[in-house]
């Protein structure tokens, strides 16, 4: 598949927050009500379109549990989006955010965009955080807010796509230095602006041949 | 700091050596020094001065700086002062200690930019002795941590490893495009979520390049090659093993399918030239490529060969098996099982081919250009899986049903259809095992199949009638052969008369047939033969419609199942039979576990070749049995017997009496139709004597009616 640019993603918060069925909900379009513990981290991967531009977003699904912390922090830096969840229905998920954007803030660049959301929004019955809350905190720490339902698949989309505009809007801005991969970011193999990149050319050109 | 405060205070004195000076007298300590701690503590020097010194410390100590990373680079604590110091010298950072001397406010900002410039220009190839190391680093650390392998790839290692096996020339590389390919290796073996991320990223595509094998130097392929090739290949296996999940497996296949891949790999098949070893992987390959993908099949089954006339590639391999049978032949049944969407029976083909491979040998040279007999060879090679044969006929052109195409054989083409018997009728035991489960195989649960097969008849010495083939497998098993001859002919036999009631009457119709069974007392095997033959009686009975009454069923079936049952105890005898049906289920199962794990044992042979001492049961028989077992358990057990026998009786008894109530009618019929016949005559007796009498009245009236008018004529004239 040829692609205009390709964006890393990584997907945080406490355990049992819905991050990996938002990631399945995204990739596969299906709600699993039981989902096993993430171990370590899970890879998922779809196209999406912004601007009439084909982006292929790579997004790694963390565990959340205390446990696997020091693995899931090498994955910060490195990516250029984050979903930091919470579940609108357990008040602890929403406290330990400040944790979570510190550990954020502390390993990833500078530059990530962060996008904050609220997941389980069709267990309005349960609810436990205001809608207000998640977007004064979002307000507070320059965050991008929604709420969403990996079940319902509502906003689930939208969560995804435009934490891919931020990012592409950032790209246009001259915030991201598109030619360092290390910030999560890597320009499809034709459309290369710089033709110094030796490493990526001679297979690159082949991938997109072949798709 | 405080300690370079000591030891320059302890130095120095009242004149203060320039920082060029104290730099130049630790580098001729490092490169003078024998001890290891000596040398540490001079590193250890440099590195707090090469802040403050940077460009000192950059355009004096960087020679030995390398020296020690390169000679001293098993003591992590010098390594250490030594990365760390580079780091100072190529740090474009302004220094923010508190003692930021004025001295250095004139230094270029980009200092640290250009040291490490020189740094990577430097032709002492220290860079990639640092890459080569850091590959073997990883090598280590992503061994046995799926943790690790995800973070490495996540940190665009196959990028990285791509762009040097790129540089290093592929495949023409040395040692370190094969660590390169370990590595990646690692990463993806077993790791679903890795395997995932290369598809996605694109990575298999960029993989088509490494099998470009047209420029084959003519000298041969060097032993890094061949090693590098194999491991190019194992990557591919290890994306596309039976092993992952299902979903994953068929996206990488198509990919491989759509860039090309496939088509290369087919190239190599083809190819002149190629040593024996990358051939077996690449046929492995394939195979696990084409698994269970119906548009790989199609394509794979599509490839011609560049032979003259164009034939396609798989028979041109079949043919080709001639000269390196053993080995290569192994691989082709691997490859046509992959063929079908079953796992399961590779193991069972592995051993099967393996045995046999000499008999292919005799097959194929003797018929060469006949596909058709190719075909037949597969079904001694292939005799797991008749669908491949039919696979393999269909591949030739050929559409006829395969057991026509049999029969056909047996009847008309002498040649050929002695091949089959010859294997089946054969004095080498193991041919008439393979032959006999072929057979097994081709009609196991068709009975159409069964009853065609039941018409085939083998001409025998000239003079004589001919023989059914089933008749001619009775005969044989009432020889008494080796063991392995009569458990592949029992096994045959249970088969074509399991759910085959025509097959049993046949079968039963020879009185003969039913008392071959051997009394004798023997090995384990021995037992094995004796609960087969109590398999198929029951078989006989439990398919039988009773159509054979002429030969009695019930005594000649029962007598040897009594004599089973009572005497030899068949419980036991079904016990022992099961322990070794499981024994070779388990097997099986063992095999295909091996089969499954050979991406951890990259350098074992798919699957191992058992000694031909171990074959004993088919796999498709261990079914029929697990599945008819307990019926046969049933009608056989002694209680039944006897049941069936009070019931014979009955019916027999109902029989009797039907035949003395139309003997009785027969007799009445007989009786009434002599009645009517006397009736009949004294009828016609009757009648006569009535037209007699009639005639005597009228002649008697007509002599009255005279003499009445004699009496009045007489009358008249007297007066």
């Amino acid at each position: 598949m040829s692609y205009a640019y390709l964006f890393k993603y990584i997907i945080i918060g406490d355990t049992g927050v819905g991050k990996s069925c938002l990631l399945l909900q995204f990739t596969d379009k299906r709600f699993q009500p039981v989902h096993d513990l993430t171990i370590g981290v899970e890879f998922g991967a779809r196209m999406i379109t912004i601007d009439g531009k084909q982006i292929k977003l790579q997004i790694w699904d963390t565990a959340g549990q205390e446990s696997f912390r020091s693995i899931t922090r090498s994955y910060y830096r490195g990516a250029a989006g984050a979903l930091l969840v919470y579940d609108i229905t357990r008040r602890d998920t929403f406290n330990h955010l400040t944790s979570w954007l510190e550990d954020a803030r502390q390993h990833a660049s500078s530059n990530m965009a962060i996008m904050l959301i609220g997941n389980k929004s069709d267990l309005e019955a349960r609810r436990d955080v205001k809608r207000e809350e998640g977007e004064a905190f979002a307000r507070e720490h320059g965050l991008i807010f929604m709420e969403t339902s990996a079940k319902t698949a509502s906003n689930v989309e939208e969560a995804f796509i435009n934490t891919a505009k931020e990012i592409y809007q950032k790209i246009q801005d001259g915030v991201f230095d598109i030619n360092n991969e290390a910030n999560g970011i890597k320009i499809g193999p034709q459309h290369s602006p710089t033709s110094g990149l030796p490493a990526s050319s001679p297979g690159g050109n082949q991938g997109g041949g072949c798709c | 700091m405080d300690l370079f405060r000591k030891y320059l205070g302890a130095q120095q004195g009242d004149q203060l050596p320039s920082g060029a000076e104290t730099v130049e007298r630790l580098c001729e300590r490092v490169r003078t020094s024998t001890l290891l701690d000596d040398r540490r503590d001079a590193v250890r020097a440099l590195k707090s001065l090469s802040k403050k010194f940077q460009l000192e410390v950059g355009t004096i100590a960087m020679d030995v700086l390398i020296t020690v990373l390169e000679n001293d680079r098993t003591d992590t604590e010098i390594l250490g002062y030594v990365l760390e110091t580079l780091c100072n010298t190529m740090c474009n950072e302004p220094l923010d200690e508190e003692d930021d001397n004025t001295t250095h406010n004139h230094l270029p900002e980009n200092m640290g930019t250009q040291f490490t410039e020189m740094f990577i220009k430097n032709p002492d190839n220290v860079r990639e002795i640092i890459r080569n190391d850091g590959l073997l680093l990883l090598l280590h650390l992503t061994r046995n941590s799926t943790n690790i392998q995800k973070i490495v790839a996540f940190e665009n290692a196959f990028e990285g490893l791509l762009n040097i096996i790129n540089e290093e020339g592929t495949s023409d590389g040395g040692i370190v495009v094969e660590d390169c390919l370990h590595l990646m290796l690692n990463l993806l073996k077993n790791n679903s979520s890795n395997q995932n991320f290369f598809k996605e990223g694109s990575y298999i595509q960029r993989l088509t390049p490494f099998f470009d094998l047209q420029s084959t130097p003519s000298e041969g392929w060097s032993a890094q090659k061949v090693t590098n090739i194999q491991l190019m290949l194992l990557l591919l296996r290890s994306l596309v093993s039976p092993g992952n999940p299902q979903q994953q497996t068929t996206d990488c296949q198509k990919v491989m399918y759509r860039c090309g891949l496939l088509e290369k790999l087919c190239h190599i098949l083809m190819a002149s030239g190629v040593p024996a070893d990358v051939l077996t992987e690449s046929i492995n390959t394939v195979s696990e490529v084409i698994r269970g993908c119906s548009t790989n099949q199609e394509y794979f089954a599509s490839v011609m060969a560049p032979s003259n006339p164009p034939r396609p590639e798989l028979v041109v391999l079949l043919l080709s098996m001639v000269n390196d049978v053993v080995v290569v032949g192994l691989l082709l049944v691997v490859l046509l099982l992959s063929m079908v969407n079953d796992v399961v029976v590779v193991g069972c083909a592995g051993c099967t081919a393996a045995v046999n491979g000499r008999l292919l040998v005799v097959l194929l040279l003797s018929m060469v250009n006949d596909v058709v007999v190719v075909g037949c060879c597969w079904l001694y090679c292939c005799c797991q899986w008749p669908a491949l044969v039919v696979l393999l006929l269909s591949m030739v052109n050929e559409k006829q049903p395969f057991m026509l195409r049999c029969a056909v054989l047996y009847l008309n083409t002498i040649s050929a259809g002695q091949l089959l018997c010859g294997g089946l009728f054969s004095v080498d035991p193991l041919s008439t095992w393979f032959a006999a489960v072929a057979l097994l195989h081709a009609v196991n649960g068709n009975t159409a199949q069964k009853e065609q097969l039941l018409r085939v008849q083998l001409a025998t010495s000239l003079g004589n009638p001919p023989v059914s083939l089933l008749q001619q497998c009775a005969n044989i098993l009432a020889q008494g052969p080796r063991v392995l001859t009569r458990v592949g002919l029992l096994m045959l036999l249970c088969h074509w008369l399991a759910d085959c009631p025509i097959a049993v009457t046949h079968f039963l119709h020879n009185s003969a047939n039913v008392p071959f069974v051997s009394a004798s007392e023997g090995d384990e095997l021995e037992l094995v033969v004796q609960a087969l033959c109590a398999f198929l009686l029951g078989l006989c009975v439990l398919f039988n419609d009773d159509q054979v009454e002429n030969c009695q069923s019930g005594e000649s079936l029962y007598c040897p199942l009594t004599y089973f049952w009572r005497e030899l105890s068949a419980v036991s005898l079904f016990t022992v039979l099961s322990v070794l049906l499981e024994r070779t289920v388990s097997d099986k199962l063992s095999q295909v576990a091996k089969h499954e794990n050979y991406n951890n044992a990259a350098k074992k042979p798919q699957v191992d070749f058992p000694e031909s001492a171990e074959v004993v049961f088919d796999h498709q028989f261990t079914r029929l049995f697990k599945k008819l077992e307990s019926d046969v358990q049933k009608v056989c057990c002694v209680c039944d017997f006897q049941k069936s026998e009070v019931d014979e009786q009955k019916k027999q008894a109902v029989i009797e009496q039907h035949d003395s109530i139309v003997s009785q009618y027969k007799e009445l019929i007989r009786e009434q139709d002599a009645q009517l016949n006397t009736v009949r005559a004294e009828l016609s007796d009757m009648k006569g004597k009535y037209s007699n009498t009639d005639k005597t009245i009228e002649e008697l009236t007509q002599q009255i009616q005279q003499l009445k008018d004699q009496n009045a004529l007489l009358k008249a004239h007297r007066g």
